[in-house]
């Protein structure tokens, strides 16, 4: 009785959240509510005996990833961004085709758990516990394991060596000796293509190109 | 549950007052002696103070998002204390036998390093939704700091976890009872300990990490346009992260409630035992508590590159490291 209404509890806190994860138009209240999907589909796991996978999905997803994304959001500091409604146009027989094939996966996992229940049952509550988990993923899944981890592995450092090019090693990109690249460069590496190279005064240069104007009494003493 | 909440809520009342108190005498000062008993009142005159104070709320603000903020610091801060243990398993008459914890289950480790990853939030939605450019920089601050140093901390207790081979906070404190109740992590990880302490004060914003509310360049960060009650819930939710933080270093580092010798003088099991495990339970938060306050009234703030230095390139590093040696000397004396 109980677990049933906290299955309608979170399962309705969950689709509430990711259609107001859609629906709205501010990308930090999108991002809360999907913190909030996470967070309920979380405490579905509980339900299902699976803490260690609920763990994981607060602290990866929730904990981890959502910051970062709220982060970036805090940064650009983007408000209410309207939508371009001719561009999605052809998107919506793709999204129709997607939602079918979707409904069509979660009436088939339906149907095939509810004719193998008694498999289920009898594989008991040590399925979601962390040493069992632990087992698996390093005897019998040990290559898809290591695989995946190599993977995340590559994408960190692809991901590390382009941030890299796009500021170092560019070519419009300026370097001002004995300091950091400059901002302006790296928000906007074509409007700075048409100024001089930086000279070796690094307070006036950075002036300069800042479009700082300093009186020049102030510029001698530093 | 309700006596463990009442517990830690007067312990942050006090905490408040001790603080005021020993930074005072750190600085050459007396501090708050006034109300009741050498000061002993004053947390509640301050409590009744603030609570009369108005609601302001900004009027650029994001108002949904500015009364979530506090709620979500102050709620994930609680939610952490229902695991951990206080004391053994006693036997109480009429009662029963039972341990003294809330609730005890398979991960309570990584329940604990979730909810405080979702803790961030309750700081850096407050200083996104305030509208206000200093409380925008304490919040990004706090957001780029608790990522940074979560990773340390969460890597530092992996060596606890190797040696325990459980993640079960009451099965790590039993297992820490030998030795006449001695047995503790410390001498087994005393390079982990360390770790987890800086990294640990890193991620509660204290003294000397605490740049997210940096009174001098930022006029006190994300809690900037919060007054009354929700000021309070950030407070509230500030000290209760100090003391849960401690009540981790102890549970997994110090013993936890192991007292040397009780089990000894007055038996497993019996009410006296209890009581002298829990009663050395606080004394090891207690001490935490102090090294704070210390720590506060003793050394000057990072500056943010430093800080940043030191979390990815120090801390981490070390972490690892000590992970591996951890490993490498388990997998060779355990076979």
């Amino acid at each position: 009785m109980i677990t049933t209404l906290l299955f309608i509890l979170f399962a309705g806190m969950a689709i509430g959240c990711a259609i107001a994860m859609v629906s709205q138009s501010n990308p930090l209240y999108s991002a809360i509510s999907l913190i909030g999907v996470f967070i309920a589909l979380a405490s579905l796991y509980v339900m299902l005996a699976a803490p260690f996978i609920a763990a994981v999905q607060v602290i990866v997803y929730a904990g981890a990833i959502m910051v970062l994304v709220i982060f970036v959001i805090m940064l650009l500091n983007v408000e209410h961004v309207e939508p371009r409604r001719k561009r999605l146009k052809w998107l919506v027989p793709v999204a129709v085709a997607m939602a079918a094939v979707l409904i069509a996966e979660t009436a088939f996992i339906l149907y095939s758990v509810q004719t193998s229940q008694a498999n289920l049952r009898a594989s008991g509550s040590e399925v979601g516990l962390t040493y069992s988990i632990g087992v698996n993923l390093f005897t019998t899944y040990l290559l898809p394991f290591e695989i995946t981890s190599i993977l995340l592995l590559m994408a960190i450092v692809g991901a590390m060596s382009l941030a890299r090019r796009a500021t170092i090693l560019s070519p419009v990109a300026r370097v001002v000796p004995g300091s950091q690249v400059l901002a302006m460069d790296l928000v906007n590496p074509g409007s700075t293509s048409d100024l001089p190279a930086v000279e070796a005064d690094t307070t006036a240069e950075v002036r300069r190109l800042m479009g700082v104007d300093m009186p020049s009494d102030v510029q001698k003493d530093d | 549950m309700t006596i463990v909440f009442l517990t830690i809520m007067l312990l942050v009342a006090f905490t408040v007052l001790a603080e005021r108190r020993v930074l005072a005498f750190i600085q050459g000062r007396v501090g708050p002696n006034r109300v009741g008993f050498g000061g002993v009142l004053q947390p509640f005159a301050d409590f009744i103070k603030t609570m009369m104070k108005e609601d302001l709320v900004p009027d650029q603000s994001t108002k949904f998002v500015f009364l979530l903020a506090p709620m979500v610091a102050v709620v994930t801060a609680i939610m952490t204390l229902i695991v951990y243990p206080f004391g053994p398993t006693v036997t109480i008459p009429f009662l029963g036998t039972f341990p003294l914890v809330i609730a005890r289950f398979d991960v309570a480790l990584l329940y604990l390093l979730g909810v405080t990853s979702v803790g961030v939030y309750g700081i850096a939605l407050a200083g996104w939704s305030s509208n206000n450019k200093y409380s925008l920089m304490g919040g990004l601050r706090s957001a780029a700091q608790m990522i940074s140093y979560e990773l340390a901390l969460g890597l530092a207790l992996i060596g606890v976890i190797l040696i325990a081979s459980t993640l079960d906070l009451f099965t790590i404190v039993e297992q820490q009872s030998a030795w006449y109740g001695m047995q503790w992590n410390i001498f087994y990880q005393p390079i982990g300990f360390i770790l987890y302490l800086i990294a640990a004060i890193a991620e509660t914003n204290r003294v000397p990490f605490d740049l997210p509310e940096a009174e001098t360049e930022l006029v006190a960060g994300f809690h900037t346009e919060y007054s009354s009650i929700k000021f309070l819930l950030f407070f509230n939710a500030e000290y209760i992260n100090m003391i849960t933080v401690s009540m981790l270093a102890t549970t997994l580092f110090l013993g936890g409630w192991n007292v040397p010798f009780a089990a000894y003088l007055f038996g497993p099991g019996t009410i006296l035992f209890a009581l002298v495990s829990v009663i050395g339970f606080f004394a090891k938060i207690l001490f935490f508590l102090f090294l704070y306050i210390w720590l506060r009234g003793t050394l000057p703030r990072f500056r943010f590159d430093q800080l940043m230095n030191f979390g990815w390139k120090f801390l981490l590093p070390a972490a690892i490291l000590n992970i591996v040696v951890t490993a490498t000397v388990l997998f060779f004396t355990t076979g």
